[in-house]
């Protein structure tokens, strides 16, 4: 046990441990922050792996292709996005089951990826650090967080821009209440399933930018288990979060952590079992949902369809 | 949209219904064919080659047999707790707890034999059922939704099973069996596999009767007992089910300790089966099975029958893929080619209850 | 607060004028031919029973349903209300009965829900704030909605409903969730917005006081149709009751079951505190002999708030008796037939069924008592729907033709199609599922059901509502002979008619309490009508 604790805090000292950590969480938290978006209109989205997965391929491809990042991660941005609208219309406008569509979508895409990724085998390289001056020098976290790709950065304003969607529009106010009570939105002359949609679009975005950054600015080139189930981390990530904003980054630094843990610790030379470590911040958010039911507490309309004329 | 809607009212009866999914189906197909052609390869070779692989080629049968039990396994689990009206979405990990601890049971209790193969898949039914029993207990005590928390423990699934792997004394073979592997189970004794038996030429293990069985059971049970009648009851009509004596907490909880054992028995199928990890546990041992699984029973829309045939026609997709290296085309096309068949197979019953709907509005002048 | 002289006569076209407005769903009549003026200035009540058509009617005129005839005009001029925000844009709101509010978010932000335009908060406060201050509707905006205790969560509706300054404002069912120092609240800002700011308001309530409290005028409806339109000060509380439960289809006159009840009311008239003389002796034997076969003992439920919603209710049946329980809907009579369906725990007294407690609100043990249910909404508590039509037969004691827990089909079909026979329920064949019947078949296999079922006692909701005619006298009929062959039955109604032709013993319930007890000679409707609103007796 000792050996563990001075194991931590030899990562917990080390800048390598926060650089890949950040590097994690930030990718989680691309997924994350649009999937709280659409969480809070009501939709468990689990097609997010898919969308992480077809960003990902699609940037790989563009930068293949094309030569620059910006057009990848454009394309990155409109291949999760065809995913999501994929998913907005089947399970928000032909009322399909909205877990057969995405378990549908994430093995669709994997096997797109799977498949173009062997038959065009695009190359990438890793996008280049941009250090910013001042910031880049904070002790220990400063390489983590300001000496980074511009993919990195964009981070940085897709979180508050987010929020504020949410928060502080119309679009926001509607949404919230879409997830909560469609039925009171629908008396109150709003279209609860185009909020709905609209609001898996705003994931698709954001997983878009994730994928995009997954692949150029962490790992560098494709692999089809690039992605390997982390969609599902940022989606548990939001649960975890207990459906704030605040908390489900919390999350995705804590999820970030954990998973660069188990890499690093073993590098910096302890023996430890991460897969424990590993599994607790998960066991952490159910009984985080048991005890504090009251404060951990899900739109009430989550997963639930809306059909109107149904009360 | 309304123009979707015009030609769809042209669509009447059955042939119209018919039609309608004949045409999703090739436009699946044509999409999935183009996909291969702008690549380079050879549509029609490929489609050849995936009959090939999964039912016309020499003993393929069997092998697609072998992958459709336990698809099907999970898939008549998830039948009986979605007919009560719950949502599980935990299979894959419901499937990897118990095939560990059936892995457990065979390769660490030191002893060996067909009585142990039983000891084994009881094990695995368990093991599936006790972590459907963590969601269930969640659910029915502290009123956590086992959407979330079935979810949620995939994962932690995954996780704990990588920890037996790395430790001998739960999983991990002795180091002398695993020529340097990190994490891998002792292999299952000859003696505590699955039976496999050759018909015409294909092989499987004799345990895709017992899904067949087992699905049909479930049939019936559904069907034919007081039980099944009651949880249907649950499912469609809770508070009706409750004042005919219906305990929420008992039939609901019960269903996922059966989805939950359902899944954990297609875990310890495939590890005592052979077609999935040659007698052995390994870090991503579930291969999507549950999740495949999962949306086998939910493509069949709950009924047993047609999960047979869904199971049969997904596990087709994927042995189908076993020949498509001599096509030189990638084999993950299959995958496409099924997510593409299910959109595909989503789209006309969602068109055709959106033409319904448009009617009723029509007719009774009613916005909502 | 009087009708007469507060409103000047209506000059010029009504704010809102309803021609011939009908509306149909599937067999259901639920507006037929209504007509109906709104004038500045005025409120209008609009009183019916539940059912009546008055909700339907309001919905139609804030646009969320689109009729199937008929013209609104709204200042004279012909216009289409399409959409909540079509009638919004004619100035329309609405305060809805079970509110338009999401309870997780603050009261500003259910305030702004639905209007257009960019999302101001310091001016949504500010609005708040004022239209607080001017109609004295005292409310924090920053308060999460679903915290607030609920007669302020109607003020929140409230201010929402007149933050878009709106001409037209109807009021559906206000009062139904409010004390009554709420409710004289709410009046004093009704009258402000149609006094002092001229605006033309609808008060849909199946409340008699509060109609005649607060209106100008009032319409009358029931079964779609409005029966009785006039000025408030022309009418009174029985002429209203009277409208509006009315005759309605004529039942049977010779009261068959009279002379059978009628025995059970001597022995059961006078009510004798304490435990029931057979609350030891469960025989059958003993139960024949005409003791209680159903004693509510004290029986209080509270609902979240900790309001009571049956207040020491003490009730009994007889074998042989009919008890009617009279009342205006919504006043316990939905959570007295949930507790006797185990749908809802008690959180005092005790039930007791053939003298012996049964445990409250737990699944399947007031059926296993003897107590048969048909429910006030079938849909609710009483059919599977998705389920056959001898499933449905069934569902209560599958396990008698399933013996070793697997049903005998052979033996469910046959005692079916005895039922189908016997009940003359008309389904083209036994395994359909049950939605493909018409609503009277389905009530008749609920009425097959549960009398097949040998219970002690048939509790029975509103039994006839929905139904057409010859439904209505096949069930009535139903009933009566049940009590004559001795079985107690507990009907709740609120359809006196219904009470008189049917019930040897009458309570009323208002209010969640038992406020009256008449003898089934000695009623009569006026008397009736008089307790139902609210008059003690």
């Amino acid at each position: 046990m000792s050996g563990v604790l001075s194991g931590l805090a030899d990562v917990l000292t080390s800048e390598a441990a926060y650089i890949n950590a950040m590097t994690f969480a930030v990718f989680l938290a691309f997924g994350a922050t649009g999937e709280w978006v659409a969480e809070r209109a009501g939709t468990l989205n689990i097609s997010l792996e898919a969308m992480f997965l077809g960003g990902a391929l699609a940037a790989a491809i563009g930068m293949d292709r094309l030569g620059s990042e910006p057009l990848a991660l454009v394309a990155a941005i409109i291949a999760s996005l065809t995913v999501a609208a994929v998913q907005a219309n089947m399970s928000h406008r032909l009322m399909a089951n909205q877990f057969v569509v995405g378990l549908t979508l994430n093995i669709l895409v994997l096997g797109l990826a799977g498949f173009l990724a062997s038959e065009l085998d695009p190359t990438t390289r890793q996008s280049a650090p941009n250090a910013i001056p001042l910031l880049a020098d904070i002790p220990l976290i400063g390489g983590a967080l300001f000496d980074r790709t511009w993919l990195f950065y964009l981070i940085y304003p897709v979180v508050p821009v987010c929020w504020w969607l949410v928060f502080r529009t119309r679009w926001g106010l509607e949404v919230r209440a879409s997830g909560e009570n469609p039925q009171s939105v629908d008396v109150s002359g709003i279209d609860v399933n185009r909020r709905r949609r609209q609001a898996i679009l705003v994931a698709g975005v954001t997983a878009g930018m994730g994928g995009a950054y997954l692949v150029l600015g962490a790992v560098g080139q494709f692999e089809d288990s690039i992605v390997g189930g982390r969609g599902f981390i940022a989606l548990i990530a939001v649960i975890f979060g207990g459906w704030t904003l605040r908390g489900t980054l919390a999350g995705c630094i804590l999820f970030g952590a954990v998973l660069s843990f188990r890499l690093s610790l073993p590098a910096l030379g302890y023996e430890l079992n991460g897969d424990l470590l590993a599994s607790l911040p998960f066991l952490v958010t159910i009984l985080a949902m048991s005890v504090f039911a009251k404060r951990v507490r899900a739109p009430a309309a989550l997963a639930q369809p809306f059909v109107r004329g149904l009360r | 949209m309304t123009a979707d809607g015009r030609s769809l009212d042209r669509l009447s009866g059955l042939g119209g219904i018919i039609g309608l999914y004949a045409g999703c189906v090739a436009i699946a197909l044509a999409i999935a064919g183009l996909l291969v052609e702008a690549t380079g390869g050879s549509a029609s070779e490929v489609f050849a080659a995936m009959i090939d692989g999964s039912i016309q080629g020499p003993g393929r049968i069997g092998a697609t047999v072998g992958v459709a039990t336990p698809l099907l396994l999970v898939a008549v689990g998830t039948i009986v707790s979605t007919r009560a009206g719950l949502v599980n979405l935990g299979q894959e990990g419901q499937l990897y707890l118990g095939a560990a601890f059936g892995a457990y049971a065979g390769t660490k209790l030191g002893i060996a034999g067909p009585m142990v193969l039983l000891l084994v898949l009881g094990c695995s039914v368990v093991g599936g059922a006790l972590w459907a029993g963590v969601a269930g207990l969640l659910r029915y005590r502290r009123n956590v939704p086992e959407v979330l928390t079935t979810l949620l423990l995939v994962t932690v699934a995954a996780q704990l099973v990588g920890y037996g792997l790395k430790n001998q004394w739960l999983l991990l073979a002795p180091s002398e069996g695993r020529a340097n592997r990190q994490q891998i189970s002792q292999q299952l004794d000859a003696a505590t596999r699955i039976p496999r038996i050759t018909w015409f030429g294909n092989e499987f293990p004799i345990s895709a009767f017992a899904a067949v069985f087992a699905a049909a059971s479930v049939a019936a049970i559904l069907a034919w007992t007081v039980w099944g009648l009651r949880l249907r009851m649950l499912g469609f009509n809770p508070r009706t089910a409750k004042r005919a004596g219906v305990s929420e907490e008992r039939y609901g909880g019960l269903a996922l300790l059966a989805s939950g054992g359902f899944a954990g028995l297609a875990g310890g199928v495939m590890l005592a089966g052979g077609d999935f990890g040659n007698y052995t546990l390994v870090p991503g041992f579930p291969v999507m099975i549950g999740w495949t699984g999962l949306l086998v029973a939910l493509v069949a829309r709950q009924r047993a029958s047609a999960a047979v045939i869904t199971a049969i026609v997904f596990a087709g997709l994927r042995t189908g893929s076993g020949f498509l290296a001599a096509t030189g085309v990638e084999r993950r096309i299959t995958n496409v080619v099924q997510g593409l068949l299910v959109l595909a197979l989503l789209l006309p019953p969602a068109l055709l209850v959106l033409q319904q709907r448009r009617r009723a509005m029509q007719a009774g002048g009613d916005r909502r | 607060m009087g009708a007469e002289g507060t409103s000047p006569t209506p000059s010029g076209p009504p704010a809102v004028r309803l021609i011939g407005v009908s509306k149909r769903y599937g067999e259901v009549q639920a507006c037929a031919s209504v007509d109906l003026d709104l004038h500045r200035g005025r409120v209008h009540g609009i009183l019916g029973e539940n059912g009546a058509g008055k909700s339907t009617l309001m919905k139609i005129l804030i646009g969320l349903v689109l009729p199937d005839a008929g013209t609104i005009e709204i200042d004279g001029a012909p216009v289409r209300l399409a959409s909540p925000q079509d009638a919004a844009g004619h100035g329309i709101a609405m305060v809805h009965q079970h509110f338009s509010l999401v309870d997780q978010l603050r009261v500003w932000e259910n305030v702004a829900l639905g209007e257009a335009g960019a999302l101001r908060q310091g001016d949504i406060r500010a609005r708040v704030g004022e239209l607080s201050e001017r109609y004295g509707l005292q409310v924090d905006p920053d308060a999460t909605v679903g915290s607030l205790p609920v007669g302020i969560q109607q003020r929140v509706e409230i201010i929402k409903c007149l933050r878009r300054d709106p001409s037209i404002l109807i009021f559906d069912e206000p009062t139904s969730v409010l004390t009554p120092a709420e409710s004289a609240q709410l009046f004093d800002t009704l009258r402000q917005v149609v006094v002092a700011e001229d605006r033309a308001v609808a008060l849909v309530s199946h409340r008699l006081d509060e109609i005649l409290r607060v209106t100008d005028e009032v319409t009358v409806m029931r079964r779609g149709r409005v029966v009785d339109h006039t000025g408030t000060g022309s009418t009174d509380a029985a002429s209203l009751a009277t409208a509006m439960v009315g005759r309605g289809v004529s039942l049977r006159s010779e009261r068959v079951a009279r002379s059978a009840a009628d025995r059970g009311a001597d022995r059961g008239g006078d009510r004798v505190a304490g435990v029931g003389p057979a609350a030891d002796d469960p025989e059958p034997a003993a139960r024949a002999a005409g003791p209680d076969v159903l004693h509510l003992d004290r029986v209080t439920v509270r609902d979240a708030t900790g309001l009571p919603v049956l207040d020491r209710i003490d009730l009994r049946v007889r074998p042989g008796e009919i008890v009617g329980v009279a009342g205006v809907e919504g006043n316990g009579q939905r959570p007295l037939a949930d507790v006797l369906s185990s749908l809802l725990g008690t959180d005092d007294g005790e039930v007791r069924v053939a003298g012996v407690p049964v445990t409250t609100g737990s699944a399947g043990a007031m059926a296993a008592a003897g107590v048969a249910v048909v429910p006030e909404d079938r849909h609710d508590s009483g059919i599977v729907a998705e389920l056959s039509v001898a499933e449905n037969l069934w569902l209560v004691d599958i396990e008698r033709v399933a013996p070793a827990g697997i049903v005998d089909r052979r033996a469910m079909r046959q005692r079916a199609a005895e039922l189908v026979a016997e009940f003359e329920i008309d389904c083209p064949d036994l395994d359909v599922p049950l939605f493909s019947l018409s609503g009277g078949n389905q009530q008749r296999v609920v009425l097959a059901r549960e009398l097949s079922s040998n219970p002690a006692v048939l509790v029975a909701a509103q039994p006839t509502r929905g139904l057409d005619v010859g439904a209505i006298e096949y069930v009535t009929d139903r009933i009566r002979q049940a009590a004559e062959a001795g079985l107690g039955v507990l009907l709740i109604s609120s359809e006196i008619d219904e009470i008189l032709d049917l019930a040897s013993r009458i309570v009323v319930i208002s209010d969640g309490r038992i406020v009256g007890e008449l003898a089934g000679h000695e009623a009569d409707r006026a008397r009736i009508g008089r307790l139902m609103a609210g008059e003690r007796a």
